[in-house]
C-alpha cells in the first residue's frame, strides 16, 4: 500500500480521496433515503390514512404493514438516491446540480416538516378545546386560586419538611466532594494519558460517569427507595450519585484546562506524580472546584424537591401527598414555599460564586 | 566533562524533526548560550537534556551516564540533578513565594511529607539561603503572583538553587521581561554561575547578552548546529547564517 502511495502523484492521491468519499457519501444517502421514505410512508399511513381518512380512535399496530412499508422505502429508497435528486443526496453533498434535484429536495423538506408537525400534533394529544372550555377555565380557577390563597395551617410540617430537603441536598453535595474529587483526577485526559492502563481506567472511568450521569436522579431516586426505602435517605443518596458522576466531569475538564507550565516546571524538579498534581494542578483548581461545589448545591436543592415526589423525601413527599389529596389551598402554600427557598439558594450560590472570582 | 551529546535527534508526533543530528559536550563551570530563530530547535535541545522528552536517537551522557532514555526513579533522579528556569517562570501563582521555593527539595522529599508540607527546618533555612541569592528574602510570605516580572524570574531561580543542582538550564528566561530586567535577572546566572560554580546552559534572543555573560554560544538551524565557538567571534557575516533569512535571499540574488 505504502510503496503505491509514494509512486502516485499528490494530485491523484486527492483523487483517490476524493473518490473513496464520494462512495462513502453515497451509501450513507442511500440508508438516509430509505428511512426518510419508511418514516414519511408510518406517518402518512397511520396518522394521515388510518386517523383521518379511517377515522379510527385507537390505530392498530400492525408488524406487517410495518415489514410491508419497510420494503417499499427500501426499493424508492435505493432508486431515489441512485438518482442524485434526493434530499440525502444533497445533504451529504453528491447531489447533481440540476433543477430536478433542487425542486424534489425542497418539496420533500417541507412535506417533512409537514407530516411530523402534523403527527407530534396527533400524538400530543393537542386540544385548543380543552384549554379554553368552560370546564377547563374552571379548573384553572380553582387551582390557581387555591394556590394564591394558601392554608397557613400545615406551614409548621412544610417548614420541617422544607428544611429536610435542604438538609438533604447539602448532605448530598458535601459527601460528593471527596469522591469527586479523587475521581476527577482520573477522568482528566492530560493526567492520563502517558501510558496506555492509565488511558484505558481513564476511557472506562469516562463510560461508566457518562452512563451514571445520563440517568435523571428522579429516577436514581425510585432505584434507592426500593433498596433503602422511602425517605430522605433514599433521596440522599440518589443526589450523591448524580452530584459525583456530573461535578466529576467539570472537575476534570478545569483540570484539562490548567496550565502546562507549573506542571513542566514541577516535574522539572524531580518531583513524583503525586506531587506534581498536589503542587501544580490543584493551586490551579480549588477555586473552580469550590464554585462548581456551591453550584451544585443550588442545583440539589431545586432537585431535592422534585425527588421527593417519588419517595426521597422532604418537601417534595409531603407536595405528592396532598396534590393525591387534591387539597390546593396546601399544595398551594407548599409549592410557594418552595419557589421562595430557590430564589435564596439561587441567589446566595450566585453571591458565593461572584466573591471566590 | 559534565555533558556530552551525540548525534541527537527529535522528531515529534506530528512529524515535526526539531532536531537532526545534535551533537556538543559542555565542561563543568560553562557558561554556554544556545541561539538561535524560535523554531529552530532550542527549546527542544534543553528538554532533551534534562528528559523532560525523551530524544527519538542519539545518546546524552551526563556525569559520564547515559541518561538518554532512563525512566521512573532514574528519570526523576536526573530531573532532580538537573534544574530548569522556564520563559513564563512556571510558578505557582496562588502560593507564596517560600512555597514556589521550596518546591524545588520535592525530589528528595517523601509523597506523604510533601503533600502535608512538612518540610524539615534545614529545608526552609536553605530556601531562606536561596532567597537571599536572588535578592528577595523580605517577599518570601507573598503570593507569588503579587510580584512583578523580573521578581518571579528570580523566584524560578531560587526554586532551581534548591536543587543543589549540577546544571542549570534556562530557556529563554528573559524572554517575557523588559530589557533593564533582562540585565537583572541575567547578572543572577552570570552569580551564580561564578559563585557558586553551576553549569549554566540558556538559550537566549539578544545578542548583546549573549556577547556580555556567555563563555561559549552554540546556534542552531534548523535542528542542526550551524555556529559554535566565542561571543566575540560572532561576526556580522555569521549572525547573518544564523538569523538572517533575508540575507539568503540577498545572496541568492
Amino acid at each position: 500500500m505504502e510503496t503505491k502511495n509514494v509512486q502516485m502523484k499528490p494530485e491523484e492521491i486527492l483523487n483517490q480521496n476524493k473518490r473513496k468519499e464520494a462512495k462513502k457519501n453515497f451509501i450513507k444517502a442511500i440508508f438516509l433515503d430509505i428511512f426518510l421514505v419508511f418514516y414519511s410512508l408510518v406517518v402518512l399511513h397511520r396518522i394521515i390514512y388510518l386517523r383521518f381518512f379511517l377515522n379510527l380512535k385507537d390505530i392498530p399496530f400492525s408488524w406487517n404493514h410495518i415489514a410491508v412499508l419497510f420494503i417499499i422505502s427500501i426499493i424508492i429508497g435505493f432508486f431515489w438516491a441512485f438518482t442524485k435528486t434526493s434530499l440525502s443526496s444533497k445533504l451529504f453533498g453528491i447531489a447533481k446540480d440540476t433543477r430536478t434535484a433542487k425542486w424534489t429536495t425542497e418539496i420533500f423538506g417541507w412535506f417533512l416538516f409537514d407530516i411530523t408537525f402534523i403527527a407530534g400534533w396527533v400524538v400530543t394529544k393537542i386540544s385548543i378545546v380543552d384549554l379554553f372550555s368552560s370546564e377547563g377555565i374552571q379548573g384553572a380557577n380553582r387551582i390557581f386560586g387555591a394556590i394564591f390563597s394558601p392554608e397557613f395551617g400545615i406551614f409548621d410540617d412544610a417548614l420541617t419538611a422544607i428544611i429536610e430537603t435542604i438538609y438533604l441536598a447539602l448532605m448530598a453535595t458535601l459527601i460528593s466532594i471527596p469522591f469527586t474529587f479523587i475521581l476527577s483526577f482520573f477522568t482528566a485526559r492530560n493526567l492520563m494519558r502517558d501510558n496506555k492502563i492509565s488511558f484505558a481506567i481513564y476511557y472506562l472511568l469516562r463510560i461508566v460517569l457518562n452512563f451514571i450521569r445520563s440517568i435523571e436522579p428522579l429516577i436514581w431516586a425510585i432505584i434507592f427507595s426500593v433498596w433503602v426505602g422511602i425517605g430522605p435517605f433514599a433521596g440522599m443518596i440518589a443526589l450523591l450519585v448524580h452530584s459525583i458522576a456530573s461535578n466529576a466531569k467539570l472537575y476534570s475538564e478545569a483540570i484539562e484546562g490548567v496550565d502546562e507550565g507549573p506542571i513542566e516546571a514541577i516535574v522539572a524538579t524531580g518531583a513524583n506524580k503525586i506531587q506534581v498534581v498536589w503542587y501544580a494542578v490543584v493551586p490551579q483548581i480549588i477555586l473552580p472546584f469550590l464554585s462548581f461545589t456551591i453550584y451544585r448545591w443550588d442545583i440539589n436543592v431545586r432537585m431535592a424537591t422534585i425527588i421527593g415526589l417519588v419517595g426521597g423525601g422532604g418537601i417534595g413527599t409531603m407536595l405528592i401527598q396532598y396534590q393525591g389529596l387534591a387539597r390546593w389551598h396546601e399544595v398551594g402554600l407548599i409549592v410557594i414555599m418552595i419557589a421562595v427557598v430557590v430564589w435564596i439558594m439561587d441567589y446566595i450560590s450566585a453571591k458565593i460564586r461572584e466573591a471566590i472570582y | 566533562m559534565l555533558l556530552k551529546i551525540s548525534d541527537l535527534h527529535k522528531i515529534y508526533k506530528s512529524g515535526t524533526h526539531a532536531l537532526k543530528g545534535v551533537s556538543f559536550e559542555v565542561n563543568e563551570g560553562e557558561f554556554l548560550v544556545v541561539i538561535g530563530l524560535s523554531g529552530s530547535g532550542k527549546s527542544t535541545l534543553l528538554r532533551c537534556i534534562n528528559r523532560l522528552i525523551e530524544p527519538t536517537s542519539g545518546t546524552i551522557e551526563f556525569m559520564s551516564k547515559d541518561i538518554t532514555h532512563v525512566k521512573n526513579e532514574e528519570l526523576r533522579k536526573v530531573h532532580s540533578q538537573i534544574a530548569m528556569v522556564f520563559q513564563q517562570f512556571n510558578l505557582i501563582k496562588r502560593r507564596s513565594v517560600l512555597i514556589n521555593v521550596l518546591t524545588g527539595k520535592l525530589g528528595s522529599m517523601s509523597t506523604l511529607n510533601s503533600v502535608l508540607e512538612r518540610f524539615p527546618q534545614e529545608v526552609y533555612e536553605e530556601a531562606h539561603n536561596c532567597l537571599k541569592i536572588v535578592g528577595i528574602e523580605e517577599k518570601s510570605d507573598e503570593r507569588a503572583d503579587a510580584l512583578s516580572g523580573g521578581q518571579q524570574q528570580r523566584i524560578a531561580i531560587a526554586r532551581s538553587l534548591m536543587q543543589n543542582p549540577k546544571l542549570l538550564l534556562a530557556d529563554e528566561p528573559v524572554a517575557s521581561l523588559d530589557p533593564a530586567t533582562s540585565n537583572s535577572v541575567m547578572h543572577y546566572f552570570e552569580k551564580v554561575n561564578k559563585e557558586l560554580g553551576t553549569t549554566v546552559i540558556c538559550n537566549l534572543h539578544f545578542l548583546s547578552l549573549v556577547r556580555r555573560y556567555a563563555t561559549r554560544v552554540i546556534a542552531l538551524r534548523d535542528g542542526t548546529i550551524v555556529f559554535e565557538g566565542q561571543p566575540s567571534e560572532i561576526t556580522e557575516e555569521w549572525f547573518h547564517t544564523i538569523y538572517g533569512e533575508d540575507a539568503e535571499e540577498v545572496e541568492i540574488k
